[in-house]
Protein backbone atom coordinates (compact mmCIF):
# COMPACT_ATOMS: atom_id res chain seq x y z
CA UNK A 1 0.00 0.00 0.00
CA UNK A 2 3.09 2.57 0.78
CA UNK A 3 4.29 1.51 -1.88
CA UNK A 4 2.10 1.97 -4.21
CA UNK A 5 1.42 5.71 -2.57
CA UNK A 6 4.90 6.14 -3.06
CA UNK A 7 5.17 5.14 -6.84
CA UNK A 8 1.58 7.48 -7.51
CA UNK A 9 3.68 10.51 -6.04
CA UNK A 10 6.67 9.63 -7.78
CA UNK A 11 4.49 10.35 -10.93
CA UNK A 12 2.56 12.90 -9.52
CA UNK A 13 5.80 14.34 -9.02
CA UNK A 14 7.39 13.87 -12.66
CA UNK A 15 4.31 15.25 -14.59
CA UNK A 16 4.80 18.68 -12.42
CA UNK A 17 8.11 18.73 -13.39
CA UNK A 18 7.81 19.01 -16.94
CA UNK A 19 10.85 20.11 -18.45
CA UNK A 20 14.27 19.18 -17.63
CA UNK A 21 15.23 23.35 -16.97
CA UNK A 22 18.36 23.34 -14.62
CA UNK A 23 17.90 23.86 -11.04
CA UNK A 24 16.74 27.24 -10.21
CA UNK A 25 17.04 28.96 -6.61
CA UNK A 26 13.53 29.34 -6.55
CA UNK A 27 10.37 26.77 -5.85
CA UNK A 28 7.23 27.81 -7.93
CA UNK A 29 4.29 27.33 -5.65
CA UNK A 30 2.70 24.78 -7.86
CA UNK A 31 6.03 23.09 -6.84
CA UNK A 32 6.48 23.76 -3.30
CA UNK A 33 2.42 22.13 -3.35
CA UNK A 34 3.69 18.76 -4.87
CA UNK A 35 6.93 18.66 -2.90
CA UNK A 36 4.60 19.89 0.61
CA UNK A 37 2.58 16.43 -0.11
CA UNK A 38 5.22 14.15 -1.21
CA UNK A 39 7.27 15.37 2.75
CA UNK A 40 3.82 15.19 4.19
CA UNK A 41 3.05 11.50 2.36
CA UNK A 42 6.46 10.70 4.84
CA UNK A 43 5.40 12.18 7.37
CA UNK A 44 2.29 10.02 7.55
CA UNK A 45 4.30 7.15 6.94
CA UNK A 46 6.41 7.74 10.15
CA UNK A 47 3.45 8.06 11.69
CA UNK A 48 2.22 4.79 10.73
CA UNK A 49 5.26 3.00 11.75
CA UNK A 50 5.31 4.82 15.29
CA UNK A 51 2.09 3.54 15.91
CA UNK A 52 2.85 0.01 14.83
CA UNK A 53 6.23 -0.15 16.68
CA UNK A 54 4.23 1.47 20.06
CA UNK A 55 1.69 -1.21 20.07
CA UNK A 56 2.46 -3.95 22.41
CA UNK A 57 0.28 -5.77 20.16
CA UNK A 58 2.91 -6.06 17.37
CA UNK A 59 4.83 -8.69 17.55
CA UNK A 60 8.81 -8.62 17.63
CA UNK A 61 9.46 -9.99 14.22
CA UNK A 62 6.95 -7.14 12.50
CA UNK A 63 8.06 -4.25 15.12
CA UNK A 64 11.82 -4.99 13.91
CA UNK A 65 10.82 -5.15 10.01
CA UNK A 66 9.04 -1.80 10.81
CA UNK A 67 11.49 -0.04 12.39
CA UNK A 68 13.23 -1.06 8.97
CA UNK A 69 10.96 0.64 6.57
CA UNK A 70 11.27 3.81 8.71
CA UNK A 71 14.94 3.84 9.15
CA UNK A 72 14.56 3.89 5.21
CA UNK A 73 12.84 7.19 5.18
CA UNK A 74 15.39 8.96 6.82
CA UNK A 75 18.85 10.90 5.72
CA UNK A 76 21.86 8.96 6.88
CA UNK A 77 23.04 9.60 10.97
CA UNK A 78 19.39 11.30 11.32
CA UNK A 79 18.37 11.98 14.90
CA UNK A 80 16.19 12.60 17.37
CA UNK A 81 16.70 15.36 19.97
CA UNK A 82 14.24 15.15 23.25
CA UNK A 83 13.39 17.47 25.93
CA UNK A 84 10.41 17.17 28.37
CA UNK A 85 8.50 19.56 30.43
CA UNK A 86 10.89 18.85 33.77
CA UNK A 87 13.80 18.27 31.96
CA UNK A 88 14.99 21.25 29.60
CA UNK A 89 18.12 19.37 28.86
CA UNK A 90 17.63 17.97 24.90
CA UNK A 91 18.68 13.86 24.66
CA UNK A 92 19.58 12.93 21.45
CA UNK A 93 19.15 9.40 20.27
CA UNK A 94 20.10 7.76 16.51
CA UNK A 95 16.26 7.19 14.96
CA UNK A 96 16.80 3.32 15.09
CA UNK A 97 17.71 3.84 19.09
CA UNK A 98 14.44 5.90 19.50
CA UNK A 99 12.60 3.48 17.67
CA UNK A 100 13.91 0.69 20.22
CA UNK A 101 13.18 2.73 23.38
CA UNK A 102 9.44 3.33 21.75
CA UNK A 103 9.37 -0.39 21.49
CA UNK A 104 10.55 -1.17 24.58
CA UNK A 105 8.28 1.25 26.78
CA UNK A 106 6.97 -0.64 30.18
CA UNK A 107 2.92 -0.19 29.54
CA UNK A 108 0.59 -2.77 28.42
CA UNK A 109 -1.79 -0.50 26.37
CA UNK A 110 0.05 2.30 24.13
CA UNK A 111 -2.51 4.77 22.54
CA UNK A 112 -0.61 7.36 19.91
CA UNK A 113 -2.70 9.57 17.81
CA UNK A 114 -1.61 12.50 15.98
CA UNK A 115 -3.80 15.42 15.47
CA UNK A 116 -4.60 17.09 12.45
CA UNK A 117 -2.75 20.11 12.68
CA UNK A 118 0.32 20.47 10.49
CA UNK A 119 3.06 23.05 9.36
CA UNK A 120 4.80 23.17 6.83
CA UNK A 121 8.55 25.41 6.13
CA UNK A 122 9.15 27.39 3.11
CA UNK A 123 11.72 25.50 1.68
CA UNK A 124 15.75 27.10 1.95
CA UNK A 125 18.63 26.20 -0.37
CA UNK A 126 21.66 25.18 1.48
CA UNK A 127 25.00 25.20 0.31
CA UNK A 128 25.49 22.29 -1.30
CA UNK A 129 21.96 22.96 -3.34
CA UNK A 130 19.47 20.53 -1.20
CA UNK A 131 16.50 22.56 -0.39
CA UNK A 132 15.79 21.72 3.77
CA UNK A 133 12.52 22.51 5.39
CA UNK A 134 10.63 21.90 8.49
CA UNK A 135 7.01 19.85 9.20
CA UNK A 136 6.03 20.16 12.65
CA UNK A 137 3.03 17.88 13.96
CA UNK A 138 1.51 16.68 17.23
CA UNK A 139 1.15 13.73 18.73
CA UNK A 140 -0.75 12.49 21.80
CA UNK A 141 0.66 9.57 23.81
CA UNK A 142 -1.29 7.38 26.39
CA UNK A 143 0.40 4.58 28.03
CA UNK A 144 -1.40 2.01 31.03
CA UNK A 145 0.34 -0.46 32.60
CA UNK A 146 -1.99 -3.39 34.32
CA UNK A 147 -1.33 -2.18 37.85
CA UNK A 148 -2.79 1.06 36.90
CA UNK A 149 -0.04 2.95 36.00
CA UNK A 150 -0.51 5.83 33.79
CA UNK A 151 1.25 8.16 31.54
CA UNK A 152 0.24 10.62 28.94
CA UNK A 153 1.86 13.65 26.87
CA UNK A 154 1.52 15.85 23.94
CA UNK A 155 4.73 15.79 22.00
CA UNK A 156 5.82 18.81 19.01
CA UNK A 157 7.62 16.99 16.54
CA UNK A 158 9.76 19.45 14.11
CA UNK A 159 11.05 17.13 11.21
CA UNK A 160 13.63 18.02 9.20
CA UNK A 161 12.83 17.64 5.04
CA UNK A 162 15.53 17.19 2.57
CA UNK A 163 14.33 17.86 -1.01
CA UNK A 164 16.41 16.56 -3.72
CA UNK A 165 16.45 16.57 -7.50
CA UNK A 166 17.50 13.16 -8.96
CA UNK A 167 17.56 12.05 -12.17
CA UNK A 168 16.54 8.12 -13.16
CA UNK A 169 16.16 6.11 -16.17
CA UNK A 170 12.63 5.50 -17.66
CA UNK A 171 12.21 3.32 -21.12
CA UNK A 172 15.82 5.10 -21.82
CA UNK A 173 14.70 8.47 -21.01
CA UNK A 174 16.58 10.63 -18.39
CA UNK A 175 13.66 12.16 -16.37
CA UNK A 176 14.06 13.84 -13.02
CA UNK A 177 12.24 13.78 -10.12
CA UNK A 178 11.81 15.44 -6.96
CA UNK A 179 12.97 12.97 -3.48
CA UNK A 180 12.15 13.90 -0.18
CA UNK A 181 14.19 12.44 2.90
CA UNK A 182 13.19 13.07 6.44
CA UNK A 183 16.16 14.20 8.99
CA UNK A 184 16.46 14.87 12.62
CA UNK A 185 13.80 15.43 14.59
CA UNK A 186 13.28 17.67 17.22
CA UNK A 187 10.19 16.19 20.05
CA UNK A 188 8.98 18.87 22.49
CA UNK A 189 6.86 18.29 25.25
CA UNK A 190 4.31 20.74 25.07
CA UNK A 191 1.39 22.36 27.05
CA UNK A 192 -1.76 22.70 25.33
CA UNK B 1 -41.70 -0.53 10.80
CA UNK B 2 -38.54 1.82 8.91
CA UNK B 3 -38.95 4.16 12.13
CA UNK B 4 -39.34 1.13 14.38
CA UNK B 5 -35.78 0.20 12.60
CA UNK B 6 -34.58 3.94 12.15
CA UNK B 7 -34.82 3.83 15.98
CA UNK B 8 -32.61 0.41 16.95
CA UNK B 9 -30.02 2.13 14.47
CA UNK B 10 -29.90 4.83 16.51
CA UNK B 11 -30.12 2.94 19.93
CA UNK B 12 -27.04 0.77 18.29
CA UNK B 13 -24.63 4.09 17.76
CA UNK B 14 -25.60 5.32 20.95
CA UNK B 15 -24.65 2.21 22.83
CA UNK B 16 -21.29 1.61 20.50
CA UNK B 17 -17.90 2.72 22.21
CA UNK B 18 -16.82 5.73 20.85
CA UNK B 19 -15.13 9.01 22.26
CA UNK B 20 -17.31 11.40 24.34
CA UNK B 21 -18.68 14.66 23.31
CA UNK B 22 -16.79 16.10 26.38
CA UNK B 23 -13.33 14.27 24.94
CA UNK B 24 -14.09 15.80 20.78
CA UNK B 25 -15.10 18.85 22.33
CA UNK B 26 -11.25 19.05 24.70
CA UNK B 27 -10.04 18.04 21.30
CA UNK B 28 -11.09 20.56 19.18
CA UNK B 29 -10.26 22.86 21.69
CA UNK B 30 -6.61 21.73 21.58
CA UNK B 31 -6.69 22.10 18.13
CA UNK B 32 -7.78 25.49 18.00
CA UNK B 33 -4.75 26.50 20.45
CA UNK B 34 -2.49 24.41 18.13
CA UNK B 35 -3.27 26.47 15.33
CA UNK B 36 -2.74 29.58 17.11
CA UNK B 37 0.44 28.78 18.38
CA UNK B 38 2.86 30.77 15.96
CA UNK B 39 4.61 27.22 15.74
CA UNK B 40 7.88 27.80 13.88
CA UNK B 41 9.65 30.91 13.34
CA UNK B 42 8.81 30.87 9.75
CA UNK B 43 5.69 30.92 10.57
CA UNK B 44 6.14 34.37 12.75
CA UNK B 45 7.48 35.73 9.79
CA UNK B 46 4.67 34.66 7.77
CA UNK B 47 2.38 36.17 10.00
CA UNK B 48 4.08 39.27 10.68
CA UNK B 49 4.62 39.78 6.88
CA UNK B 50 0.98 38.88 5.83
CA UNK B 51 1.79 35.94 4.11
CA UNK B 52 -0.42 32.94 4.64
CA UNK B 53 -3.63 32.42 6.20
CA UNK B 54 -5.09 31.27 9.91
CA UNK B 55 -4.40 27.58 8.81
CA UNK B 56 -1.05 28.52 7.81
CA UNK B 57 -1.56 28.17 3.83
CA UNK B 58 0.90 30.29 2.52
CA UNK B 59 -0.10 33.08 0.29
CA UNK B 60 1.98 34.30 -2.55
CA UNK B 61 2.47 37.94 -4.15
CA UNK B 62 -0.40 36.71 -7.01
CA UNK B 63 -2.84 36.53 -4.26
CA UNK B 64 -5.21 39.48 -3.13
CA UNK B 65 -4.41 38.92 0.67
CA UNK B 66 -0.43 38.45 0.31
CA UNK B 67 0.69 40.90 2.48
CA UNK B 68 -2.41 42.54 3.00
CA UNK B 69 -2.67 45.57 5.61
CA UNK B 70 -5.84 43.97 6.86
CA UNK B 71 -4.37 40.58 7.19
CA UNK B 72 -1.16 42.38 8.97
CA UNK B 73 -3.22 44.22 11.42
CA UNK B 74 -4.84 40.48 12.59
CA UNK B 75 -1.62 39.48 12.66
CA UNK B 76 0.40 41.87 14.79
CA UNK B 77 -2.23 41.75 17.43
CA UNK B 78 -1.69 37.98 18.30
CA UNK B 79 2.08 38.34 17.89
CA UNK B 80 3.27 39.70 21.39
CA UNK B 81 3.87 37.95 24.69
CA UNK B 82 0.81 38.95 26.52
CA UNK B 83 2.26 37.55 29.78
CA UNK B 84 4.77 40.03 29.42
CA UNK B 85 3.49 43.11 31.45
CA UNK B 86 6.81 45.10 30.40
CA UNK B 87 6.36 45.94 27.50
CA UNK B 88 3.57 48.77 27.04
CA UNK B 89 0.53 48.41 25.07
CA UNK B 90 0.75 52.03 24.01
CA UNK B 91 4.64 50.77 22.46
CA UNK B 92 2.71 48.17 21.17
CA UNK B 93 0.50 50.40 19.22
CA UNK B 94 2.91 52.87 18.09
CA UNK B 95 4.89 49.56 16.76
CA UNK B 96 2.12 48.54 14.92
CA UNK B 97 1.04 51.32 13.57
CA UNK B 98 4.33 52.23 11.96
CA UNK B 99 4.38 48.74 10.28
CA UNK B 100 1.08 49.90 9.41
CA UNK B 101 1.98 52.60 7.63
CA UNK B 102 5.09 51.42 6.44
CA UNK B 103 3.90 47.99 4.99
CA UNK B 104 6.08 47.72 2.07
CA UNK B 105 9.45 48.56 4.15
CA UNK B 106 8.82 47.26 7.21
CA UNK B 107 8.86 43.24 6.49
CA UNK B 108 11.11 40.88 7.57
CA UNK B 109 13.29 39.17 5.22
CA UNK B 110 14.76 35.85 5.90
CA UNK B 111 18.13 36.29 4.36
CA UNK B 112 18.02 40.04 5.23
CA UNK B 113 20.59 41.68 7.57
CA UNK B 114 20.16 42.76 10.69
CA UNK B 115 18.67 39.99 12.36
CA UNK B 116 20.51 37.06 14.76
CA UNK B 117 19.70 34.52 17.25
CA UNK B 118 21.22 33.56 20.64
CA UNK B 119 21.48 30.24 21.31
CA UNK B 120 22.16 29.55 25.48
CA UNK B 121 24.29 25.95 25.61
CA UNK B 122 26.02 24.22 27.98
CA UNK B 123 29.43 22.47 27.66
CA UNK B 124 31.97 20.41 29.86
CA UNK B 125 35.07 22.35 30.75
CA UNK B 126 37.33 20.18 33.06
CA UNK B 127 34.48 18.23 33.96
CA UNK B 128 32.33 21.00 35.20
CA UNK B 129 29.27 22.18 33.25
CA UNK B 130 29.71 25.84 32.04
CA UNK B 131 26.98 27.50 30.16
CA UNK B 132 28.20 29.21 26.80
CA UNK B 133 26.35 31.91 24.67
CA UNK B 134 26.34 30.99 21.08
CA UNK B 135 25.62 34.01 18.53
CA UNK B 136 24.49 32.93 14.96
CA UNK B 137 23.70 34.44 11.77
CA UNK B 138 22.85 33.35 8.42
CA UNK B 139 25.51 33.43 5.61
CA UNK B 140 25.43 33.30 2.19
CA UNK B 141 27.80 30.02 0.73
CA UNK B 142 27.91 28.32 -2.47
CA UNK B 143 24.21 27.86 -3.65
CA UNK B 144 22.00 28.20 -0.68
CA UNK B 145 22.87 29.79 2.79
CA UNK B 146 23.76 28.22 6.03
CA UNK B 147 23.85 29.57 10.32
CA UNK B 148 27.59 29.98 11.36
CA UNK B 149 28.65 31.07 14.81
CA UNK B 150 29.23 35.47 14.85
CA UNK B 151 30.10 35.41 17.89
CA UNK B 152 30.86 33.69 21.08
CA UNK B 153 30.47 34.76 24.66
CA UNK B 154 31.80 32.30 27.66
CA UNK B 155 31.63 33.92 31.69
CA UNK B 156 33.92 31.31 32.35
CA UNK B 157 36.71 32.76 30.21
CA UNK B 158 35.81 36.10 31.86
CA UNK B 159 38.27 36.17 34.69
CA UNK B 160 41.61 35.53 32.26
CA UNK B 161 40.93 39.27 30.23
CA UNK B 162 40.30 41.55 33.52
CA UNK B 163 42.29 44.31 33.52
CA UNK B 164 42.57 47.32 35.53
CA UNK B 165 43.37 50.00 33.72
CA UNK B 166 42.71 52.34 36.39
CA UNK B 167 46.40 51.68 38.20
CA UNK B 168 49.52 51.83 37.18
CA UNK B 169 50.69 48.00 37.71
CA UNK B 170 53.04 46.28 35.79
CA UNK B 171 54.52 47.66 32.34
CA UNK B 172 57.51 47.36 29.90
CA UNK B 173 59.52 50.68 30.02
CA UNK B 174 59.81 52.30 26.53
CA UNK B 175 63.78 52.03 26.10
CA UNK B 176 63.20 48.11 27.03
CA UNK B 177 64.17 48.12 22.83
CA UNK B 178 67.50 48.53 23.73
CA UNK B 179 67.87 45.86 25.95
CA UNK B 180 65.89 43.18 23.19
CA UNK B 181 63.60 43.38 25.55
CA UNK B 182 64.99 41.36 27.99
CA UNK B 183 62.87 42.31 30.59
CA UNK B 184 59.70 40.05 29.18
CA UNK B 185 61.25 37.34 31.16
CA UNK B 186 59.67 39.21 34.45
CA UNK B 187 56.59 40.07 32.33
CA UNK B 188 55.65 37.02 31.68
CA UNK B 189 56.70 35.33 34.77
CA UNK B 190 53.12 36.16 36.71
CA UNK B 191 50.55 34.79 34.68
CA UNK B 192 47.94 36.93 36.56
CA UNK B 193 49.17 40.39 35.68
CA UNK B 194 49.88 39.30 31.97
CA UNK B 195 47.05 41.29 30.68
CA UNK B 196 48.67 44.66 31.59
CA UNK B 197 51.53 43.99 29.07
CA UNK B 198 48.44 44.16 26.51
CA UNK B 199 47.11 47.53 24.78
CA UNK B 200 44.41 49.55 26.27
CA UNK B 201 42.61 48.70 22.78
CA UNK B 202 42.78 45.49 23.39
CA UNK B 203 38.88 43.34 23.17
CA UNK B 204 39.01 39.49 24.15
CA UNK B 205 37.90 37.37 21.13
CA UNK B 206 35.87 35.12 23.33
CA UNK B 207 34.86 32.52 19.14
CA UNK B 208 38.76 31.82 19.08
CA UNK B 209 39.25 30.84 22.51
CA UNK B 210 36.01 28.79 22.13
CA UNK B 211 37.39 27.40 19.34
CA UNK B 212 41.11 26.87 20.56
CA UNK B 213 39.61 25.05 23.52
CA UNK B 214 37.12 22.71 21.84
CA UNK B 215 40.12 21.69 19.21
CA UNK B 216 42.25 20.76 22.37
CA UNK B 217 39.80 18.81 23.29
CA UNK B 218 39.32 20.32 26.90
CA UNK B 219 35.64 21.93 26.14
CA UNK B 220 32.61 19.44 25.35
CA UNK B 221 28.77 19.97 23.91
CA UNK B 222 26.47 18.72 25.92
CA UNK B 223 23.19 20.43 25.19
CA UNK B 224 21.10 23.22 23.88
CA UNK B 225 19.46 25.35 26.43
CA UNK B 226 17.39 28.06 24.88
CA UNK B 227 17.53 29.95 21.93
CA UNK B 228 16.09 32.80 21.09
CA UNK B 229 16.37 35.68 18.05
CA UNK B 230 17.27 39.62 18.28
CA UNK B 231 15.78 41.81 15.20
CA UNK B 232 16.84 45.21 13.85
CA UNK B 233 14.94 45.15 10.48
CA UNK B 234 11.98 47.11 11.02
CA UNK B 235 13.85 50.70 10.88
CA UNK B 236 14.06 52.35 14.48
CA UNK B 237 13.51 49.55 16.07
CA UNK B 238 13.88 46.45 17.93
CA UNK B 239 12.47 43.22 19.27
CA UNK B 240 13.22 40.46 20.68
CA UNK B 241 11.54 36.96 20.09
CA UNK B 242 10.92 34.39 21.83
CA UNK B 243 9.31 30.21 22.23
CA UNK B 244 6.89 29.99 24.60
CA UNK B 245 5.56 26.62 25.76
CA UNK B 246 2.71 27.31 27.98
CA UNK B 247 -1.32 26.35 27.77
CA UNK B 248 -3.99 28.77 26.24
CA UNK B 249 -3.71 30.25 22.78
CA UNK B 250 -1.06 32.99 23.22
CA UNK B 251 1.99 30.53 22.83
CA UNK B 252 4.79 29.77 20.47
CA UNK B 253 7.38 32.49 18.85
CA UNK B 254 6.45 35.79 20.29
CA UNK B 255 7.93 38.79 20.34
CA UNK B 256 9.43 38.61 24.20
CA UNK B 257 11.15 42.57 23.85
CA UNK B 258 10.18 45.69 22.54
CA UNK B 259 12.36 48.87 22.28
CA UNK B 260 12.37 51.58 20.30
CA UNK B 261 15.49 53.18 19.06
CA UNK B 262 15.72 57.14 18.60
CA UNK B 263 19.39 57.23 17.40
CA UNK B 264 22.01 55.24 15.88
CA UNK B 265 23.72 55.27 19.03
CA UNK B 266 20.99 53.62 20.93
CA UNK B 267 21.02 50.34 18.68
CA UNK B 268 25.08 50.34 18.84
CA UNK B 269 24.85 50.55 22.88
CA UNK B 270 21.99 47.65 22.98
CA UNK B 271 23.94 45.14 20.23
CA UNK B 272 26.55 45.60 22.27
CA UNK B 273 24.78 45.25 25.65
CA UNK B 274 22.99 41.96 23.55
CA UNK B 275 26.79 40.68 22.74
CA UNK B 276 27.85 40.64 26.45
CA UNK B 277 30.76 43.62 25.00
CA UNK B 278 32.13 46.28 26.84
CA UNK B 279 33.85 48.01 24.52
Amino acid sequence: MVKSTYLYMFFFILCLIGNLSAQTANVSPERKQAIDSLALEKVRDLSKYIGIIGNKKTAFAEATRVMDRAEELFAPESEMGVSSLNRKDIVYYKIRKYFERLMALNYDRVSIKWYEIHYISDLELQPDGRYVGVVTVYQRFEGESDDGLKYKDTTKKDITIYVERKKTQIAGRTVEFWDVMLGDIRVTETKV
Amino acid sequence: MVELKSLLLISIILLLPSPSRAQIMVEKEDERKLYAESKQVNQFFRRFNGEEDEKGKRYYPKDKQYRSVKLRKKYLGILFDEANAGIRNELKTEFAKNILDNPETAILDFHGPNWFCEVQTSFTMNEKTQPVTLYMELEKDHLGSKWVIQKVYAGMFQPYFVRDTTRIGRFLHPLSHELDFMNLRKAFLHSDSISQFATKRFVPDYLSVFLYEIKKGNLKFVSVENVKFHFFQIDGWYFELSDFNRPGYNTGWLISNLVKLNSAADKDVLRKYLFNETK
